[in-house]
């Protein structure tokens, strides 16, 4: 048996985490960066980039490079049209069918993209246990989440990208209760959790209840379509207003590029520029409030759905006793006020919010393989479950907030003398009409013994699983003659499909050695660029290095952050790396400088004791 | 949501597919390898949850029994088992957390022991129908919101009327909060019957709470429909549209 880890596959990161020594700690590549960006590139010669490659050929390659593959995950064309429009990859697919990604010459469904990631994620965590020593490195099973309001059929193309990936998913979690086990680690016995979620594309709200290390969620609600990524397509557009720049592949990312750097930026400062480069060569300066003001209404877009949870849960926001924060949306100082202001008391976020729900995941992973009982996690079903009616009314079996694993049941009868099977159309979703509701699937119930109309009496039960995934199966009961039922998944793919895309990965693999390395050089010289260009960034930059810095010393750093620039795309590694070291050296004492400043500043106004 | 489909199955013990010997229905765990034991009998959420078939239940208890339960059959805890014991599992904390939901809130538990003391299931044609009770009630909200929805349509101020059938919904309030009292009054000469009375006197109160039952449903019904007409009176306020009492 190979290894277990825990897998965050997000919207804009991933990354991977285990336990060790009883702890769960994430795994990180060699410069200390846990994150893999979750883009996938179609390189011009059929090699598969993932991670900070594929991140880098957004510039150069937008129309073969994909990211945010999450939003697409077990959805139809007809769902993601609008926002497909500003994307530089090609999204098509048949109406009814599942989403299909163009990358130059080649297609992929959300799945396969999504297990490029998984691999990456995979093939580093071999290589770190490997690192350790370890004979069995090889990782061949993982725990993965998924947002907590997360239909069906997406955690269902979730499993298979595992599939695909040649991973067995042990279980689907929630990202949310993924967390609260991570801080529930060493933090109270008992009380009532809010996690609130904030991501790269998804919007979750989570109400726990612990007790006896029993995480018990009461009630779960969210937005599978709210996250970092609107706000940055909202200061896409207002650049793409401003500049009047023509919107191709090229110019979205470089803006986009841009505005994320200065979204970061506007996290610590209260205002900051954004630099699009090189093209449009165009700047701005952009405040916290103009930021702020901006993307207010996507910000409160969030609190219905937490007084939604609220409600189901029985609950007024002052009688939650932590407040959990996750997501890197939720740096945003904004989101913290708000959430702040709601429950009337300070957010929780001692651990990385990029990172805690990687941790819980791993936290659920060892509970499943070591079989240790001190924690247990009861999740719920986000969605109710119903089934198609007359007249396309849903009637509801399952209903939304049920604590998984959950059954239902229905009754069914014929309608026609020696009628031998019955469709049956399962919907996810709280309205009245089929319509309004998420298509699961049809399932065909077949040989029902020839009788007369109205006398079968054929009782179906619906299961969700520990993943909140549904099974189905059926009985008539005055045979009690199992009945045979034939899946077809609305929004999925089959089983048949999957095995293939299991073995088309394999004839694509290309685990090219010197690829790889060219790979981890560029990650590392673009470690040192973002540092450089952070600290040139600084507002108190011409303070800070007056005095401190030696003449000329800036202009060598420019010179060599410009010469390392010009080499990136190259594919001569010595090359890249040499240029990496100039770099490194021309920066030493600026480093140096602002390491003594953050120091000093850390310091001012402590006293020795609370150091 | 009510069991009532399910036959009730005349087994009085289990056969524990671990080890084949037999054991008690009420059991969880075979009593000879101590494996978990497949679901044999369906039908009574108490028993399962180990609490007597009565409808007054202290919910610290009810949480404690759940917690404890779920540590015993969670799927959590065997991924490394047999797969008769993995069905097992799942089958075991599925029903419990049912059981739990059921047990849960007054309304649903009374539906519950209605089920399995043989009562026919409160359908939702029946709900549909105007409990005798509340005739008087039904008739005038009825002409209310006709009234209301006319003087929208005429234009009138939306807040006036979401005021408006604020105060159509109070005698209906009053009537559930009425409701309330007697369905926990009624739980109790059920619990103090449970082992002492008569079957006809059991059975005269199982009608009684079927009655009230019928009633509750179809006033929740009415202030639905006041909560949907108050959503689309215009006053913006989509948010109590969403809530249910």
């Amino acid at each position: 048996m190979g290894k277990v880890v825990g897998i965050d596959l997000g919207t804009t990161n991933s990354l991977v985490a285990y336990v060790r020594d009883g702890a769960p700690v994430v795994i990180r590549d060699g410069s200390g960066d846990a994150l893999v960006p979750s883009v996938v590139s179609l390189g011009e010669e059929g090699t598969i980039y993932v991670g900070r490659e594929a991140q880098r050929r957004l510039l150069t390659s937008p129309g073969r490079t994909v990211y945010s593959v999450k939003r697409f995950m077990g959805r139809g064309i007809e769902d993601v049209r609008d926002e497909a429009a500003l994307l530089p990859f090609k999204v098509g697919g048949d109406v009814g069918g599942v989403v299909r990604i163009g990358l130059g010459e080649r297609e992929f469904t959300p799945p396969e993209i999504s297990a490029f990631v998984l691999r990456e994620l995979k093939r580093r965590a071999e290589d770190h246990f490997r690192d350790q020593g370890e004979f069995d490195f090889e990782v061949d099973r993982a725990v993965v989440t998924v947002p907590a309001y997360f239909n069906d059929a997406q955690r269902t193309a979730t499993r298979d990208a595992g599939r695909i990936a040649g991973l067995e998913v042990l279980r689907i979690i929630s990202e949310p209760t993924a967390a609260s086990l991570a801080y529930g680690l060493d933090t109270r016995d008992r009380g009532t959790i809010a996690v609130y979620d904030l991501g790269g594309g998804t919007f979750d709200i989570s109400i726990l209840r612990v007790e006896d290390g029993v995480f018990q969620a009461l009630a779960t609600n969210g937005d599978t379509h709210l996250g970092g990524d609107d706000i940055d397509r909202l200061l896409v557009e207002l650049m793409l207003r401003e500049s009047g720049a023509t919107a191709n592949g090229e110019t979205i990312q470089a803006i986009r590029k841009a505005v994320i750097q200065a979204k970061w930026d506007l996290s610590e400062h209260e205002s900051t520029e954004i630099l699009v480069d090189p093209l449009p060569a165009y700047r701005r300066r952009i405040t916290r409030g103009e930021f702020e003001q901006l993307i207010r209404p996507l910000v409160d877009r969030t609190l219905g759905p937490v007084k939604q949870a609220l409600a189901d849960a029985g609950l007024e926001p002052r009688e939650v006793d932590e407040v959990v924060l996750v997501g890197g949306s939720t740096r945003i100082p904004l989101v913290r006020r708000l959430v702040e202001e709601l429950f009337g008391r300070t957010p929780h976020s001692d651990l990385n919010p990029d990172e805690v729900v990687a941790l819980g995941a791993a936290v659920q992973a060892d509970i499943l393989i070591s079989g240790r009982r001190e924690m247990l996690l009861l999740d719920v079903t986000p969605l109710s479950l119903g089934i198609e009616t007359i007249g396309g009314v849903v009637s509801k079996i399952i209903m939304r907030n049920s604590t998984i694993p959950a059954t239902g049941r229905e009754m069914y009868t014929t309608s026609v003398d020696n009628q031998t099977a019955v469709d049956i159309h399962v919907v996810q979703g709280e309205r009245e009409l089929v319509a309004d509701c998420r298509s699961l699937a049809h399932f065909k119930l077949r040989g029902i013994p020839p009788m007369p109309a109205g006398l079968p009496r054929i009782e179906v039960r619906f299961q969700i699983d520990a993943n909140g995934i549904l099974g189905v199966a059926a009985r008539e009961l005055r045979t009690a003659i199992e009945q045979a039922i034939e899946v077809k998944p609305s929004y999925g793919l089959t089983d048949q499909e999957v095995e293939r895309m299991l073995m088309e990965s394999f004839e694509h693999a290309q685990a090219d050695f010197d690829a790889r390395l060219l790979i981890e050089t560029r990650n590392e010289a673009e470690t040192v660029i973002n540092a450089t260009e952070k600290s040139l960034r600084r507002p108190d930059f011409e303070a800070l290095t007056s005095g401190e810095l030696k003449a000329g010393e800036v202009d060598r750093i420019h010179a060599a952050l410009s010469d390392l620039k010009q080499v990136m795309g190259s594919t001569d590694r010595d090359l890249i790396h040499a240029k990496t070291e100039a770099l490194n050296h021309a920066t030493k004492h600026l480093a140096e400088v602002v390491m003594n400043r953050s120091v000093r500043e850390a310091l001012a106004g402590k006293n020795v004791d609370d150091v | 949501m009510t069991p009532d489909s399910i036959p009730v199955q005349p087994v009085s013990t289990l056969e524990c597919r671990s080890c084949g010997a037999g054991a008690p229905v009420d059991e969880h765990f075979c009593p000879q390898c101590s494996r978990i034991l497949a679901l044999g009998r369906h039908g009574d959420y108490f028993s399962f949850i180990g609490l007597p078939r009565k409808l007054t239940i202290m919910p610290a208890d009810l949480e404690r029994r759940f917690r404890d339960l779920s540590r015993k059959f969670h799927p959590d805890y065997f991924y490394n088992a047999s797969p008769a014991e993995r069905i097992a599992s799942l089958e075991r904390s599925s029903y419990l957390n049912d059981a739990y939901r059921a047990l849960r809130s007054m309304p649903t538990r009374i539906e519950h022991l209605l089920a399995i003391e043989g009562m026919p299931s409160v359908t939702s044609d029946e709900s549909a129908k105007v409990p005798s009770g509340l005739l008087e009630e039904v008739f005038a909200l009825n002409e209310e919101l006709d009234e209301i929805r006319e003087s929208r349509e005429s234009g009138a101020d939306s807040n006036a009327l979401t005021a408006r059938l604020q105060s159509a919904r109070e005698p209906i309030d009053a009537k559930r909060a009425a409701h309330e009292q007697q369905l926990e009054a009624l739980a109790s000469r059920w619990d103090a019957q449970v082992e002492s009375a008569s079957p006809d006197e059991r059975r005269a109160t199982l009608e009684a709470l079927r009655e009230r039952l019928l009633e509750r449903n179809y006033i929740n019904n009415l202030l639905t429909t006041i909560e949907r007409e108050v959503a689309s009176s215009g006053s913006g306020n989509q948010e109590s549209g969403i809530r249910r009492g």
